[in-house]
């Protein structure tokens, strides 16, 4: 009997991990076939000479280029701006926090990460109103507003990696360093923290992925169809996920759906390009933090 | 110099008015069954049980540090403490870095020089008989050691700051005979110049490296001789 329910969960964990990966190959196959013939420079760049767009900075119309700097611009500063925040949060709840706050902030937290994105955004909108009512120079959407809001929308993914990580670290491990004199914030810093930095980083690729996807919170506080020239953090601008939702729903030939598609499979790379370079990152600190183990493994 | 030290945890008293004077430059063990309150005697001499949640220190430890007697809970805090009274666990604690930086970590935080941190590390790794064992993989994980040599770096680490006493719990128990004998050799050499308080059951081992020798029963201690 025991046997048999081994057996069954064996092949249920086999058929789970087949799903997942036909779910996500139909997904990349699907896009893949939709963007059969597309040509590569038409999308980026529209009519305007890739060249010109690159090096001079010539304003692009028709193509997804704007939008894939838009992406890469907001998703950076948004993910700068909670990092600092979200991992100290997040050491303040496993380091220090007594439990009466350790109770208010988690529940904030909580509420933080549940809060759907379009609450987030409405509020980030209502928020730069409110100041622009208050301040009539302060500025109105734009890309630091989006920021902004995606960054406090991502800030419960570091807060909990982070929280998670040094919670998970052995009693053993926490009393090495201050026998040795550490005080506390020494040890946080100079070993609970590196030797948790693979976890968050986890974090950070997690927060990442979100911004990169979002677009309900952008869509209210500065992204645009169209941005053509040059970006700034206090200008409207273009992003890949607003530019699906906008070919999706509005295409008015299948030319321009497929554009779409080809918007969505350069975002998904992005996503691609951003975990793998935070892999390496990942690799990187763990060989600086613990010598060449790593290398020879 | 312990004075009427007693300490509880989470109201339960642990250690029941513990006096006791120990000799600079003397191995000093401390030997008992096991759950008698030893390693929380210990660990109170480097203030480390105190920092457990619900723990309370009555009572007095004055100790010889830098040539002055100075009240460990009245004159130094934790962390300085620590610098000079360092201590060994029963289980190898290597942290999870280099060799060359488990070394170099309490160094590090007393802000020596890199140069400086080099030639230390080499001198200690010398003293803990590691240095032959581990010269050409400095940059190894600690935690790639087997056994006996993580416990010698463990010591050589707690060596490195040149504390004044060093407090070693056990750190024979979980090593074979071959790795035991070169830790005891060590314990012996290190007596000489600073002093050693050494937790052990093994009475045999306590009978070689020690000469002062006291006994921990259900949290009270008492001189053997």
């Amino acid at each position: 009997m025991k046997r048999f329910a081994e057996l069954l969960l064996v092949i249920f964990s086999w058929l789970a991990l087949l799903v997942f990966a036909a779910s996500f190959l139909s997904i990349f196959v699907v896009l893949l076939l939709r963007v059969r013939g597309l040509d590569a420079v038409s999308l980026f760049f529209g009519d305007t000479p890739p060249v010109d767009a690159l090096l001079h900075g010539l304003p692009v119309f028709d193509g997804i280029y704007p939008a894939l700097l838009g992406t890469v611009s907001v998703v950076m500063v948004a993910v700068l701006c909670a990092v600092l925040p979200g991992i100290f949060t997040g050491i303040y709840l496993a380091e220090f926090a007594g439990p009466w706050a350790h109770r208010i902030v988690n529940l904030l937290v909580d509420v933080l990460a549940g809060l759907p994105s379009i609450v987030v955004g409405l509020a980030g909108f209502s928020f730069m109103v409110l100041l622009h009512n208050l301040f009539p120079g302060a500025p109105g959407p734009c890309m630091a507003w989006s920021a902004l809001a995606l960054g406090f929308l991502v800030l419960p993914y570091l807060v909990r990696t982070t929280e998670t990580a040094l919670q998970a670290i052995p009693a053993e491990l926490r009393r090495t360093a201050p026998t040795l004199g550490a005080t506390k914030v020494q040890n946080i810093f100079f070993v609970l923290l590196p030797f948790r930095a693979k976890d968050l980083l986890g974090g950070v690729i997690l927060a990442t992925g979100r911004a990169a996807e979002d677009t309900a919170v952008i869509m209210l506080t500065g992204v645009v169809a169209s941005a053509p020239g040059m970006h700034s953090l206090f200008k409207q601008f273009e992003a890949l996920p607003f530019y699906i939702y906008y070919m999706s729903s509005q295409y008015r030939d299948l030319a321009e759906l497929q554009y779409g598609f080809g918007a969505s499979v350069t975002l998904l790379l992005l996503c691609g390009l951003f975990f793998a370079a935070a892999f390496l990152l990942q690799s990187y600190v763990s060989f600086r933090f613990r010598g060449s183990s790593w290398l020879q493994k | 110099m312990v004075e009427q030290l007693s300490f509880s945890l989470g109201g339960r008293e642990l250690l029941h008015d513990i006096s006791m004077e120990v000799e600079e430059n003397i191995v000093c063990a401390v030997t008992g069954p096991s759950g008698s309150g030893k390693t929380t005697f210990l660990s109170l001499l480097n203030r480390l049980s105190e920092e457990e949640e619900g723990g309370e220190v009555c009572g007095r430890i004055r100790m010889v540090l830098d040539g002055k007697l100075v009240d460990i809970h009245r004159h130094l805090t934790p962390s300085m403490l620590r610098r000079k009274v360092a201590m060994v666990f029963q289980n190898p604690d290597p942290l999870p870095m280099s060799i060359r930086r488990n070394i170099a970590f309490p160094l590090r935080l007393r802000g020596w020089k890199r140069g400086k941190i080099a030639e230390r590390t080499e001198e200690v790794l010398r003293m803990a008989h590691l240095y032959d064992e581990v010269k050409e993989r400095l940059n190894i994980d600690a935690r790639r050691l087997s056994g006996g040599p993580q416990q010698r770096l463990c010591i050589a680490r707690a060596l490195a700051g040149e504390p004044e006493i060093l407090l070693l719990d056990e750190p024979t128990s979980s090593l074979d005979r071959e790795a035991a004998d070169k830790i005891e050799t060590l314990i012996e050499e290190l007596g000489k110049k600073r002093t050693v308080i050494l937790v052990s059951h093994h009475e045999a081992q306590i009978k070689r490296v020690a000469s002062q020798v006291w006994r921990m029963e259900d949290g009270r201690l008492s001189v053997v001789e």
